[in-house]
């Protein structure tokens, strides 16, 4: 069954790199990407590897972050409702951004993301301090993330007040775009993502522990908190870092898991896996939306995702009330 | 041998068990009895080594606090359901310690297929758990409790959700693996029940012990009466068995 997602992932990049303003042709793209002679110009080469690719790469690497994080803080909280952003790493990577833009007064600073990446890691330790019982009551800490995360929109809302030239460019970065991919941005975001996503596979086993109550979960030879830890501290790495090159994507990480899970019937962290490899296509696909339903002009990848997630999310809403699993 | 010393747990500002000393045998099977509210389940989950305790609980001699290497299994009262798992998946959970988190090994396989035999849950491996009836579901706790081989098995009223020719058959269940050498302890509110399969019961009140001894002594003790603070009474019937009701007082009657 994984194997199938991973050949919509290829099948997904493949279609990403060939449709755009510039059409490629499909077989030539799929020839030069195996490093064979294609047939492309000189041109659509460039435009292929330097300006496509990288672009295709970081929406799939964002998209598995987001949705391996997602499926993650939907096990350790136990709510099926969780997401990436739940502990005031959305707030906290949009504070950094806006600090670093009202700080240069550019759209883009080479410093954005790891102001971003920065701002999401502290957003999530300040939500761990104020709850100060860390795991043992769950819903003090979603609490606390919704503090922290309010006093984080609030200072960026008041920065945002004061120099409303760069409203603009903080909307835009706040709605989600992969505008400025390259290779670089990919690079680095590849070291943390991967490096999480390594580590909540390795240990998605021990995460069954954590559907369990903690006393059951202990009697079966794991200390919960611990794997809590680890798993979050995991999951909060992999969303800064896709924060930081991508802006704040909503959605992806409920929406994907709840799907994987219908679709493979299984339990969410049993299917983490096929949870990340589908989460890099649902992304490379609505990128690929946002790059070509309004061509030439773009849409925020975030306005895509939204426009699919909000209503799926409703759905859930509603069949939790109604009772239905 | 699980011993107990001076063991005392507060949860903030309360004190909810108090200077607790009693000694378990190993291979019996003790009942923990008393009201609500006495401290049985955080006794029960003590034995875990799982929180924070002063004094001491040493099982085979060796402190139990944080030691992971023991194999005790844990039947809870109201146990947390998981999404989209199947009987089969959650039994296999069972085996974790032994074989490791996601590895199946043949014993744990042939294991569990024996256990749902004589569980009675043949047929219903595909199942989700979040669709078992209540009495389903505590027999599977019991099955994932049995393919754990654990030295102990604490159980936390395990005949609440049951009916009662279940209740029966789940106990037998239970004593049955007393009778091939793990040591039992459970919580239980039915003290009839508990009496006709422990050997030893311990009364508590207000988070401390007012009683540990020999079932058959402890249900005729004036300490079990004064635990439920003289609202219950116990009968002799012609065949021997004991049993133990609630009184009602006239104005209740009335």
């Amino acid at each position: 069954m994984t194997a199938i997602f991973g050949l919509v992932l290829v099948l997904s990049c493949l279609l990403a790199t060939s449709i755009g303003p510039v059409k490629l042709d499909f077989l030539s793209v799929l020839k030069t990407l195996l490093g064979q002679s294609s047939g492309l110009s000189d041109q659509d080469r460039t435009l292929l590897l330097q300006i496509r690719l990288p672009r295709v790469a970081l929406a799939a690497l964002v998209g598995a972050a987001l949705a391996t994080s997602g499926a993650v803080y939907q096990t350790v909280f136990r709510n099926p409702l969780a997401d990436p952003y739940l502990l005031g790493a959305a707030a906290g990577a949009g504070l950094g951004a806006t600090l670093a833009i009202t700080g240069s007064g550019k759209t883009f600073t080479a410093a954005l993301p790891i102001f971003a990446f920065l701002g999401g890691v502290l957003a999530v330790l300040a939500t761990f301090l104020v709850a100060g019982k860390f795991f043992s009551d769950p819903s003090s800490l979603l609490l606390s993330g919704i503090a922290v995360g309010s006093f984080a929109t609030a200072i960026q809302t008041f920065l945002q007040q004061r120099n409303s030239q760069v409203l603009r460019p903080v909307y835009s970065w706040i709605l989600g775009e992969l505008t400025v991919a390259d290779w670089q941005s990919v690079k680095w975001a590849s070291i943390y993502i991967f490096l999480a996503l390594a580590i909540l596979i390795r240990i998605s086993k021990l995460l069954d522990g954590l559907m369990l109550s903690d006393e059951e979960a202990f009697s079966l030879g794991i200390s919960p908190n611990k794997i809590r830890m680890i798993a979050v501290g995991a999951a909060t790495l992999a969303t800064a870092t896709a924060v930081s090159v991508s802006g704040l994507i909503g959605f992806v990480g409920i929406v994907v898991p709840h799907i994987i899970r219908g679709i493979t019937k299984r339990a969410t962290n049993r299917a983490l896996l096929a949870i990340s490899l589908s989460g890099a296509a649902f992304l490379v696909l609505a990128d690929l939306g946002a790059r070509t339903l309004i061509s030439p002009a773009e849409l925020p990848i975030g306005v895509i995702t939204a426009f699919i997630g909000a209503p799926f999310f409703l759905f859930v809403l509603r069949a939790k009330r109604g009772g239905i699993q | 041998m699980i011993s107990v010393e001076n063991l005392s747990i507060n949860y903030g500002e309360k004190s909810v068990l108090s200077s607790v000393t009693l000694n378990i045998p190993s291979g019996t099977w003790t009942c923990i009895v008393g009201p609500n509210g006495a401290g049985k389940t955080t006794l029960l989950k003590a034995l875990l080594g799982m929180h924070p305790y002063s004094g001491s609980i040493k099982v085979n001699g060796v402190e139990v606090f944080k030691d992971m290497s023991r194999n005790v299994a844990f039947v809870p009262q109201r146990p947390e359901i998981p999404l989209g798992m199947t009987v089969i998946e959650y039994l296999a959970l069972g085996r974790s310690k032994l074989d490791g988190w996601g590895r199946e090994r043949r014993r744990g396989r042939v294991l569990i297929q024996n256990t749902l035999e004589e569980t009675q849950l043949v047929g219903l491996q595909s199942q989700l758990v979040t669709q078992l009836s209540g009495g389903e579901l505590q027999r599977v706790l019991i099955a994932r409790a049995i393919v754990q081989e654990p030295e102990v098995m604490l159980l936390d009223e395990p005949t609440s959700a049951l009916d009662l020719h279940h209740q029966i058959t789940t106990l037998n269940q239970v004593e049955s693996l007393k009778n091939q050498g793990v040591t039992i302890v459970s919580t239980m509110h039915d003290i009839t029940l508990g009496a006709m399969y422990a050997e030893r019961m311990i009364v508590m009140h207000e988070g401390r012990v007012l009683l540990d001894g020999p079932a058959s002594n402890v249900i005729h003790s004036n300490e079990l009466k004064m635990a439920f603070d003289h609202g219950i009474s116990v009968h002799t019937l012609e065949d021997g068995h004991t049993v133990i009701v609630a009184n009602k007082t006239r104005s209740e009657i009335i």
